[in-house]
């Protein structure tokens, strides 16, 4: 039996305006396995940041259900999500949203602030994860005296520290130079593999699709096509 | 979250936005501030006054003529004849201008007995030289303010043995030259005021004066129970002729007139906190405003409603502590300039009350409404606890602070700023993340 750790099962988004209805997303459907690194693509308007929001839990489907690790999130209340977003879900933006009057440890520490996990114990994980993510002697910095990639190793880190079952990457490489963007895919490759967590990027760099496992193409709000990378 | 994170993500706004941040604090300071102020004054005046008439006794009867002939001595030897009379003491007062060495301070010139002294003062405590005897010879001993006038902020204008020139108040204004064998320790607060009295033996003042009458007699009942019966004896002996106050009377009309500046008082510091409380709210809102992109960040990584509203309450708490602390502080400071600049006013205003001759027990009548001030070197503990002597002629007070009044006014300003912060922190508490997020 395959171990699927996303499964999103007859998905619509419709938002009215008016008189108008404007379907966002029009019954989409896929599975991720475990470890399986998934990239949306498609022309803007497509329906890709509906679909991420949806995924994330801080939007909700008109229809359809989104599993994580086989729970069900449509009918979950704020506090709910909330407490299912900080235990299954890492997220990682474009502008990489690090919390400007906090340093990079504490940044990383964001999530588990709300989890009784002692103070002691989660600085040790988020000082081993930044060291391994080559930001060692980074630890004391604000973001604003980090460099673009290293921002974005931060939030990667951030992302990491709940041991999530999936991450979400909006954009990952949209607001770096293509060599550090490129690092920042091969990270997250890296991860995808080694710590089999599923990942589902947003791209508009097809370049970086090449590290994926499966990408979904979406136009209109449909799946137009789904291609499996070797 | 622990208190450790809660504070972090609330002080960091609070250090990004320093002068906001600051803007804030000064309003709440202001509050607490003026709280502390104000309070401390009318609790220095109230213990002040609270003293000098308990030094004074429990037992004492103040008569001051109404009429210009004033009382004689058949009056003291009458109201030695009533009743559960212990002492009479006769005490002629009249408006003077004290010279020496170029410097001229308005003074009262006092005639006692120096058996009546010591009764008025309890102890006789001489900074120099000795008492008068009760004789016609005209040597005075003189208040500590005369000696070491304001003017010359603590140095000492005359010394025991150098005469000093006084000037009668009024038309004519007769000069006379008096040797000065003696200096009192401050007295503080008197009913008679000793601090910037020149005291000369009962003849001695006659004969300056011009008078074979007196103002004011003290007069002592045997003991406290009979006072109150003793006093309504010496008014219906009296009637409109004399004023007739007792201690107690003047204690309770000192503290209803002190109640009600309170009040006033209170509901000054309290309007100022009401526009800190709106200061705040404002500035908050702008700061939830400004963090919206924060809240929808933090709220994705799986904070809570309750989790953002405690955040942001604690950044109201913040200000509030910040804003006690540093009012108390500048409270305290601006007490003890207050008490300088309101004793400095007196000192101004003397010469004018005294001018009425008998006008001596001015917070004895609750019309008159000020207090005619003395001594004037009130600054942070410069008074020792000279206080001893009787009354309200002259107002030498420190600010009070009680550990009560310091931890109200801090409490209050935390419960200004965090119910100030509710509407606010709700604000950001309910927030959806995905619209939090898109604002940028």
């Amino acid at each position: 039996m395959i171990d699927y750790s996303i499964k999103v099962h007859d998905v619509s988004k419709t938002y009215k305006s008016g008189d108008i209805r404007v379907n966002a997303l029009e019954r989409i459907s896929f599975m991720l396995k475990k470890g399986e690194f998934a990239a949306i693509v498609g022309p803007s308007g497509s329906g890709k940041s509906t679909l991420m929001n949806i995924l994330g839990t801080i939007d909700k489907p008109s229809s359809g259900e989104v599993y994580v690790d086989g729970i069900a999130t449509a009918k979950m209340n704020g506090d709910e999500l909330a407490v299912f977003r900080n235990k299954k879900l890492g997220f990682i933006f474009q502008a990489f949203n690090l919390i400007n009057g906090l340093d990079a440890e504490q940044n990383v520490e964001l999530p588990l602030m709300v989890t009784p996990m002692p103070n002691s114990e989660r600085r040790k994980k988020s000082d081993a994860l930044l060291v391994q993510l080559g930001l060692g002697n980074r630890l004391k910095l604000k973001p604003s005296q980090l460099s673009g990639g290293e921002q974005q190793r931060v939030a990667v880190a951030r992302a990491l520290i709940n041991n999530p079952a999936l991450i979400l990457a909006d954009e990952p490489t949209g607001d770096l130079d293509s060599k550090t963007g490129e690092e920042v895919i091969k990270l997250l490759k890296k991860i995808c593999k080694d710590d089999k967590v599923t990942i589902v990027m947003v791209t508009h760099n097809l370049d970086t699709t090449k590290y994926c496992d499966r990408i979904i193409h979406l136009k209109d709000g449909r799946i137009e096509k789904e291609e499996l990378v070797k | 979250m622990n208190l450790k994170d809660i504070f972090w993500l609330s002080y960091k706004d609070l250090r990004e936005k320093k002068i906001r941040t600051a803007l804030t604090v000064i309003m709440v300071v202001i509050g607490v501030a003026s709280i502390i102020a104000l309070t401390s004054q009318t609790q220095g005046i109230s213990q002040s006054i609270q003293t000098s008439l308990e030094s004074l006794g429990p037992t004492s009867i103040i008569l001051t003529s109404s009429s210009s002939t004033g009382f004689t001595v058949a009056d003291t030897a009458r109201l030695s004849t009533l009743p559960n009379v212990s002492s009479v003491i006769p005490i002629l007062t009249g408006s003077v201008n004290v010279y020496a060495n170029s410097q001229n301070v308005s003074a009262t010139l006092i005639g006692i007995s120096s058996e009546g002294l010591q009764s008025l003062l309890g102890v006789i405590n001489l900074y120099q030289g000795s008492i008068f005897q009760d004789t016609i010879a005209p040597s005075a001993v003189i208040g500590y303010s005369i000696a070491f006038p304001t003017a010359l902020a603590g140095k000492q204008n005359i010394i025991v043995g150098q005469p000093a020139t006084i000037k009668l108040s009024g038309k004519g204004g007769e000069t006379l030259t008096l040797p000065i064998i003696g200096i009192l320790q401050r007295y503080g607060t008197s009913v008679i005021p000793i601090d910037t009295g020149v005291i000369v033996s009962m003849q001695a003042a006659e004969v300056l004066l011009h008078k074979d009458s007196f103002n004011i007699i003290l007069v002592k009942a045997n003991n406290v129970s009979s006072v109150n019966e003793l006093s309504l004896l010496i008014t219906t002996v009296y009637g409109s002729s004399a004023r007739v106050l007792t201690t107690q009377q003047l204690l309770e009309t000192t503290s209803s007139i002190i109640g009600s500046i309170t009040i006033l008082f209170v509901i000054i510091a309290g309007i100022s906190l009401v526009v800190a409380a709106i200061g705040i709210m404002n500035i908050m809102l702008i700061a939830v405003y400004e963090r919206t992109h924060e809240i929808g960040i933090l709220k994705a990584l799986g904070f809570k409603n309750r989790h953002i509203l405690t955040v942001f309450l604690f950044q109201a708490l913040l200000i509030g502590i910040i804003g006690g602390i540093i009012g108390i502080l500048v409270g305290a400071g601006a007490s003890y300039s207050l008490s300088a600049i309101i004793s400095g006013a007196q000192a101004s205003t003397n010469s004018n009350t005294r001018n009425s001759g008998s006008g001596v027990f001015v917070a004895g009548s609750a019309r008159s409404g000020s207090f005619s001030g003395g001594g004037a070197t009130f600054a942070a503990g410069a008074s020792p606890a000279t206080s001893s002597g009787a009354g309200l002629s002259s107002l030498s007070y420190s600010p009070v602070f009680t550990p009560i009044t310091i931890l109200e006014a801090i409490l209050v300003a935390v419960i200004v700023s965090v119910v100030a912060g509710v509407y606010p922190a709700i604000r950001a508490s309910k927030m959806e993340p995905i619209e939090a997020l898109r604002e940028l």
